[in-house]
């Protein structure tokens, strides 16, 4: 049974607006990062996942089970972190925790027993008496957390889970994250409009655009080595690159860098000779890796091409 | 799921061993979307008196009360140290007397139940769990007309008891008193249904507390006005009707009708309505708000 899946799930906002368009995809149990710049619809994704928001068309299932039919069910065994602020400001955490747990259906006592093990995970130790009102964000952010988690949820939907962070605060939430994942083993679905934050605490990414889906895969296929060596010069790349393509050598210009295909080892040579005989002053030699990024730019490549045309 | 493994660390020592038993899940039962619905009413009941919650939110629904009972607790008093006295309130006209601080309490309480959800926007976390939207309307409703009803319902109690305990014989006087137990419930429900659909659909419509406490005094104030003043200033037809604006006029022409008893100055009789019209726009006061409060968490953006 997959995780999640879905079928040409299309969510449409009046006759203009295109949330998600035709997404076809399956996951499987792990730590996945939903990438994609703001308004792609990751987080009209989520809500359509919970049960929340009806697919205009299409069908998805999570845990296996419909997300039209099976809201109520689904939303027993998911956690969910909203991206914006979700929290009241006159009761502590313990309490606001707690009180969530026996909303999820946890017994009274259980609910209590959850709430001191989630608390404890998510590092809210003195401060979980005081009415979170007073809390910092990064506070905030970890009881929004707990109160994801106070169930034991076999999936946890995080929605811009570092938002509003300074620096040390998202380390820490990436790291509870992970930890999350990892230890727990409970699936986790990450939206996050910034890709660092996706590579470091995620096994399998979806990137969507616009709504489409642009790739599902495994992290590590993403940030693979490329067989691409670029050499990148203080001046003089095209004469290089020329220098290069008359030796055999599949080589083009990009910026001060000339991107070179490698695949094998005779290249090193040629492009060691090549930039002696042309005297020129070599500033990087280094093996590319692919980077999440990429993804996006060629994306918005071909859609300049696609304008171009039009 | 394969991923979950228990963590189990133990470091040995001489004098023993520390466990750290890592995280543990959950394998016992969830209860589903009934007790979502009956713990956010409980939770919803309790907020209402600002029960676990600061003093500061305790003042207002704890003073009401008091004000409430105070009268029924004062004739008891009375009727203790002047065997024989005459009693200013029954059971019919108390709350028709001291509608006013039910009606404040309206105001000030139904806002508590509702606005910090939208403002904090904690609607969002509700509805991500195992109830619809409409349950969470329902839930929050009928806890405020369970409060409502609560607060009514004690100064009928301290009359009752008073009446009974404070009499020669007092088997014979429960017996007797039994007789007015519809009056006892029958007429704080009549109050709290009605009330509480009006406030809450009023409150659900803002994040902002103090509009909705505005909102809510301003309806009860005007419709009360706008009433009396009619009443006083036409004549004729109008002159008749124009007290039905007021809902408690409404409340006390459904309490005639369905548990009797014709309180002098009110205005029901006058209308020359059948008291079984007051009965069906006091439902229609309920029905609506209702669907009101229910149509608002349906629309609500969360």
């Amino acid at each position: 049974m997959p995780l999640v899946a879905a079928q040409a799930l299309t969510k449409r906002y009046g006759p203009h607006v295109t949330a998600l368009d035709d997404l076809t995809l399956e996951v499987e149990p792990g730590i996945i990062g939903l990438v994609g710049a703001n308004g792609a619809g990751k987080s009209t994704f989520l809500k359509i996942l919970l049960g929340l928001v009806p697919p205009t068309s299409g069908s998805a299932t999570v845990l296996g089970m419909d997300v039209i039919r099976q809201g109520t069910d689904i939303r027993q065994f998911v956690g969910y972190l909203p991206e914006h602020d979700c929290l009241p400001t006159d009761v502590s955490a313990t309490e606001f925790v707690s009180h969530m747990g026996r909303m999820a259906g946890l017994p009274a006592a259980a609910a209590r027993e959850r709430t001191a093990e989630v608390l404890r995970h998510v590092g809210l130790y003195e401060e979980r008496y005081r009415p979170i009102g007073g809390y910092s964000t990064g506070m905030k952010q970890r009881v929004k957390l707990a109160q994801a988690l106070v169930h034991d949820p076999k999936l946890l939907l995080l929605d811009e889970p570092t938002n509003g962070l300074d620096p040390a605060g998202r380390d820490e939430m990436l790291e509870l994250v992970k930890r999350t994942g990892t230890e727990f083993g409970i699936a986790s679905i990450v939206a996050s409009h910034l890709l660092g934050e996706i590579e470091r605490v995620c096994t399998f990414l979806l990137a969507i655009d616009a709504g489409k889906l642009l790739r599902a895969a495994p992290i590590a296929s993403f940030t693979e080595r490329t067989g691409t060596l670029g050499v990148e010069v203080e001046e003089g790349a095209a004469a290089l690159a020329t220098r290069l393509t008359d030796a055999g050598l599949q080589a083009k210009v990009e910026g001060r860098t000339v991107l070179v295909d490698c695949p094998d080892e005779r290249p090193y040579d040629l492009v060691r000779d090549a930039i002696d005989d042309l005297g020129l002053a070599l500033v990087r030699l280094e093996q590319r890796r692919h980077r999440l990024e990429d993804l996006f730019r060629a994306e918005e490549r071909s859609e300049e091409r696609s304008v171009d045309a039009a | 799921m394969t991923l979950r493994e228990p963590a189990v660390a133990a470091r040995e020592s001489a004098t023993g061993a520390i466990y750290d038993l890592g995280y543990r899940g959950y394998d016992g039962p969830r209860l589903g979307r009934r007790a979502a619905v009956s713990t956010l009413f409980w939770a919803s009941l309790r907020s209402a008196f600002g029960l676990k919650r600061s003093g500061r939110a305790k003042i207002v629904p704890w003073g009401l009360s008091a004000f409430l009972v105070a009268p029924a607790a004062v004739v008891v008093a009375i009727s203790a140290l002047v065997p024989g006295a005459p009693t200013p309130f029954s059971y019919d006209d108390y709350l028709w007397n001291l509608g006013i601080l039910v009606a404040l309490f309206v105001a000030a309480q139904a806002p508590e139940l509702v606005s910090s959800d939208q403002r904090n926007r904690v609607l969002s976390l509700y509805f991500s769990h195992a109830l619809l939207r409409s349950d969470y309307a329902l839930a929050k409703l009928g806890a405020f007309a369970a409060a409502l009803f609560a607060l009514a319902l004690v100064p009928m109690l301290v009359l009752f008891v008073g009446k009974v305990l404070l009499a020669a014989d007092v088997p014979q006087a429960f017996g007797d008193q039994l007789e007015n137990l519809p009056q006892v419930i029958g007429a704080p429900v009549l109050f709290a249904l009605p009330l509480a659909a009006l406030g809450m659909a009023i409150a659900a419509y803002t994040p902002r507390r103090a509009y909705a406490t505005g909102a809510i005094i301003a309806v009860f104030v005007v419709s009360a006005a706008v009433g009396a003043i009619l009443g006083e200033a036409t004549t004729g037809t109008i002159a008749r009707l124009a007290p039905l604006i007021d809902p408690f006029v409404i409340i006390d022409g459904t309490r005639d009708w369905l548990l009797g008893a014709t309180i002098a100055e009110s205005p029901v009789h006058d209308s020359g309505l059948a008291l079984w019209w007051f009965g069906a726009i006091e439902l229609a006061i309920v029905l609506i708000g209702t669907a009101v409060v229910v149509w608002r968490y349906r629309r609500i953006a969360a």
